[in-house]
């Protein structure tokens, strides 16, 4: 009997799943590839502890969204639209198309580098991807959009196969994540900030509490929402951990240092083996692929709720015209910048954290305010204690943020 | 008649936006600043709701609020609102919202309200008052893209930059005013857990039953059960006709099984019977004991059936008449019956034990003799099908006999109900797709 009951607990949970898992998972996008793959190479397993600060942080936040989707019905747009005003929506969602945007074109860089990987041209393979994330969410419904996000999630696993083919000293990981060495140099310290500082970007909270929106999850089924948000920030680190044991346990163990993503995977190729090197490659392209799709997906969700216009996957181009000619638009910019030769990544990644930098603060203590409302919120708001935890994780993670920016500007 | 004279001699129409009053000055009657007009508290008394109170608020950052009645206004200035009060009079508080009021900010400005002449939800980027006597009503709301710019700043600005570029483009020349009449605010009252309805049920009963479900599903789930529970029966019946199994069950979810009896008395009995086939039988059964004894007996009877057969599809909604029933009896009798769905234009004729005998309808009824039996008003032949035909054969029969309707009975010929062509059409429209997706899905490979 009872066995039957976390069965059917267990298939609500599939049903519900979905939101949390696609939002975390995202977080390791290109980005976050190339981060954690140096973050392994220059310094093996020492920085490992730091994923589990990073878990507590992310299913803080996000959890805070998925609630307010569920308890409110609306997405994080819609209610800083409906609380805060115009001007502030407005300048808010400015900058938040622009951040999307150079994050957009460093997915796309991120897919001209695996394609080199493969040994394909990129202006065969961005075009191509281009086109397929632009005719998946046009053409889809929410549905299918999930399923194919959802099977995006799954591969995942080529980078944890990867860890276990290279071979790893499993006592070594266990032994420096339980007792961690900090290094007080300024290297060690800057990848800190490096690893941790982009766990949270401000497109996340609105894609997450967006499609929690779309998914018309109840009330009565929040706990599987929430437990949506626990798993899905696990899984992701999970996957990031072991992206830095790949690069460790290879890379850092024969000394060689790298600079992205696309280094790491050239260099583990001698060090690992093939097959590592194209899961580790094929990692990459998926990540970047995903990533590219979400991210113009979040900001013309998160446009159209705060300017009241058509919003939905669900709706065709003609019904939704504001909603996809966004959704378009960051797709053709952000594949066509890539495609111009020679150009430079790096102004492009500083501008992309600055933007973020600069948003981030905002976002948070609007969600902070709002999860707070009574009305809006009824007994849904915090906790008391929840907030002291919400309120440490803002400071920290404003804090790294711009951290962050001061040292990529340094650079 | 009188008033409508008085305003066009008297005071001047002026029409004025709420984002323009928004954060002007208040001062009192000695010219000492009170602070910035924050909000209008607006009475829905009449079609065009008339501002009855205004909120000031002072300081930062610690505001304070006070609120005034609309009569101690001296005159809403270009620059500054004047009072006839001192401001030693105002009583500032903290708090200045009293939930049970609508108020031009908190409830309609920013918010998502139901346009029902052009059947959406849209989203109001301003607000257009009227200024009447002093008095302020809501004339319109403004969702064009212009008012966003207004509320932005740079209003100014863009009109010239767009003039310069066009000088008649339509950014400029139309305005996207919606009249209140056609708004339906959507604010929640937090007590009560209503949407308070003023004019417009009589609005949403002209909408067409599949856009008043479309506009339906455009809202957020709070909205959507909020403002369902606050219309009348026959509104929410045709709602939840409209609406997919999907968002009908999860309505249903958060409704108490005796409101869910009640809509499922008001649907006809085989969209009822649709949606009772696809919940689980238990939480059928529950449903049903509550409803009305006859309508439960009839859902109950067509839940036997197979859902792809001429059992599962019919409805037992007829009309039936004994066949020695003369003519001008049974018309008596049709004007009288209330009927759940516009019947269809068939009369079936049965005999002493519901034995199917012929069919008729209202053109050979009428032209028949009055007095006559019915029998004699009968097609020469009636076509029917059996229980267990499948909806193929049904579509086929309907097809070539030209039927719109179609008498079901059972294997000893007892009539048991019929078959509206709608039925057929809407399992032969999703059959139809099923085979255009196959045919595309071919053609792809």
């Amino acid at each position: 009997m009872r066995l039957k009951k976390h069965w059917r607990e267990f298939l609500i949970f599939l049903s519900i799943m979905g939101p949390g898992m696609i939002t975390a998972n995202v977080d390791n996008d290109a980005g976050g590839i190339t981060t954690y793959s140096v973050a392994g190479a220059h310094f093996g397993y020492a920085l490992i502890w730091s994923f589990v600060p990073i878990i507590i942080a992310l299913v803080i936040i996000q959890e805070m969204c998925s609630r307010m989707a569920v308890v409110t019905g609306k997405g994080l747009a819609d209610l800083i639209r409906e609380e805060f005003g115009v001007k502030v929506t407005f300048y808010a969602m400015a900058v938040l198309v622009f951040s999307n945007l150079f994050n957009t074109i460093s997915e796309f860089a991120g897919i001209a580098a695996s394609a080199e990987l493969f040994g394909i041209s990129k202006y065969i393979m961005v075009p191509l991807c281009a086109l397929f994330v632009w005719w998946l969410i046009v053409k889809g419904t929410y549905k299918t959009v999930e399923k194919v996000f959802l099977a995006a999630c799954v591969f995942y696993v080529s980078y944890i196969i990867s860890g276990f083919l290279s071979k790893p000293d499993w006592n070594e990981i266990v032994s420096e994540s339980i007792h961690p060495k900090f290094q007080f140099n300024k290297a060690y310290l800057l990848m800190l900030i490096g690893v941790i500082g982009t766990t949270i970007a401000p497109w996340m909270q609105f894609y997450q509490q967006s499609s929690v929106v779309e998914k018309g999850i109840k009330l009565k089924n929040y706990k599987y929402s929430r437990w949506d948000v626990i798993a899905g920030a696990f899984v992701v680190n999970l996957v990031a951990i072991f992206i830095v044991i790949v690069c460790a346990a290879t890379l850092f163990k024969n000394g060689i240092r790298v600079e992205t993503a696309k280094d790491a995977a050239l260099a583990l190729k001698p060090l690992a083996g093939k097959y590592c090197f194209y899961l580790f490659a094929f990692g990459l392209l998926n990540a970047s692929i995903f990533s590219a799709c979400i991210l113009p997906l979040s900001t013309a969700y998160s446009v159209c709720e705060g300017m009241g216009w058509e919003v939905g996957v669900n709706r065709r181009f003609r019904e939704a015209p504001q909603f996809y000619g966004l959704y378009t638009a960051i797709i053709i910019i952000g594949a066509a910048i890539i495609l111009i030769p020679n150009v430079k990544l790096v102004p492009i990644m500083l501008l992309s954290q600055a933007t973020n930098g600069i948003l981030l603060p905002f976002v948070l203590i609007f969600m902070l305010l709002l999860v707070n409302n009574k009305r809006l919120m009824g007994k849904y708001t915090n906790s008391r204690i929840y907030n002291i935890f919400a309120i440490l994780t803002i400071v920290l993670m404003v804090g790294l943020s711009v951290a962050l920016l001061f040292t990529q500007f340094m650079q | 008649m009188l008033s409508i004279d008085k305003k066009t001699n008297g005071s001047a129409r002026i029409f004025i936006y709420f984002s323009q009053l928004m954060d002007r000055e208040v001062v009192d009657k000695n010219a000492r600043s009170c602070g910035q007009l924050y909000d209008i508290i607006v009475k829905p008394t009449q079609v065009y709701p008339q501002s009855s109170h205004l909120i000031i608020r002072e300081g930062y950052p610690n505001r304070k609020y006070a609120v005034l009645a609309w009569p101690d206004i001296e005159e809403i200035g270009e620059r500054e609102i004047r009072l006839k009060l001192e401001k030693s009079k105002l009583i500032y508080k903290e708090q200045h919202n009293n939930k049970e009021e609508l108020t031009l900010r908190r409830d309609i400005l920013d918010q998502q309200v139901v346009d029902t002449a052009n059947h959406k939800v849209i989203r109001v980027n301003d607000i257009h008052l009227l200024e009447v006597d002093h008095c302020l009503m809501i004339a319109h709301v403004d969702i064009s893209f212009r008012g966003l710019i207004r509320r932005l700043g740079f209003e100014k600005v863009v009109d010239f930059l767009v003039a310069l570029v066009h000088k008649n483009a339509g950014y400029l020349k139309y305005e996207q005013l919606i009249s209140w009449k056609h708004i339906q605010p959507l604010s929640i009252n937090p007590v009560s857990m209503t949407i308070k309805i003023d004019v417009p049920q009589k609005q949403f009963s002209n909408i067409p039953a599949a856009d008043l479900a479309d506009i339906f599903l455009d809202l957020n789930s709070q909205h959507q059960l909020v403002l369902f529970k606050s219309l009348d029966l026959s509104t929410r019946s045709r709602i939840f006709r409209g609406i997919d199994f999907r968002a009908q069950k999860s309505l249903v979810e958060e409704m108490q099984p005796k409101e869910v009896a009640e809509i499922l008395n008001s649907l006809p009995a085989d969209e009822a019977t649709d949606f009772l086939e696809k919940i689980p039988a238990d939480v059928a059964d529950k449903f049903l004991n509550l409803m009305e004894s006859k309508q439960a007996k009839r859902l109950s009877q067509l839940l036997g059936y197979s859902s792809d057969s001429a059992g599962g599809l019919m409805t037992n909604e007829y009309m039936a008449f004994h066949k020695d029933a003369p003519v001008e009896s049974v018309l008596a009798q049709i004007k009288v019956r209330v009927f759940k769905t516009e019947p269809a234009q068939f009369v079936y004729i049965v005999d002493e034990v519901n034995h199917l005998v012929g069919a008729t309808n209202f053109r050979r009824m009428m032209l028949a003799v009055q007095q006559g039996p019915i029998q004699n008003a009968a097609f020469p032949k009636t076509y029917c099908v059996h229980l267990s035909s499948s909806v193929k054969e049904v579509a086929y029969l309907m097809d070539k006999y030209k039927y719109y309707v179609i008498p079901v009975v059972d294997e000893n010929n007892y009539l048991q109900g019929i078959i509206t062509v709608d039925d057929i059409l809407s399992q032969l429209i999703s059959f139809a797709w099923r085979k255009v997706k196959k045919i595309k899905a071919k053609a792809a490979q």
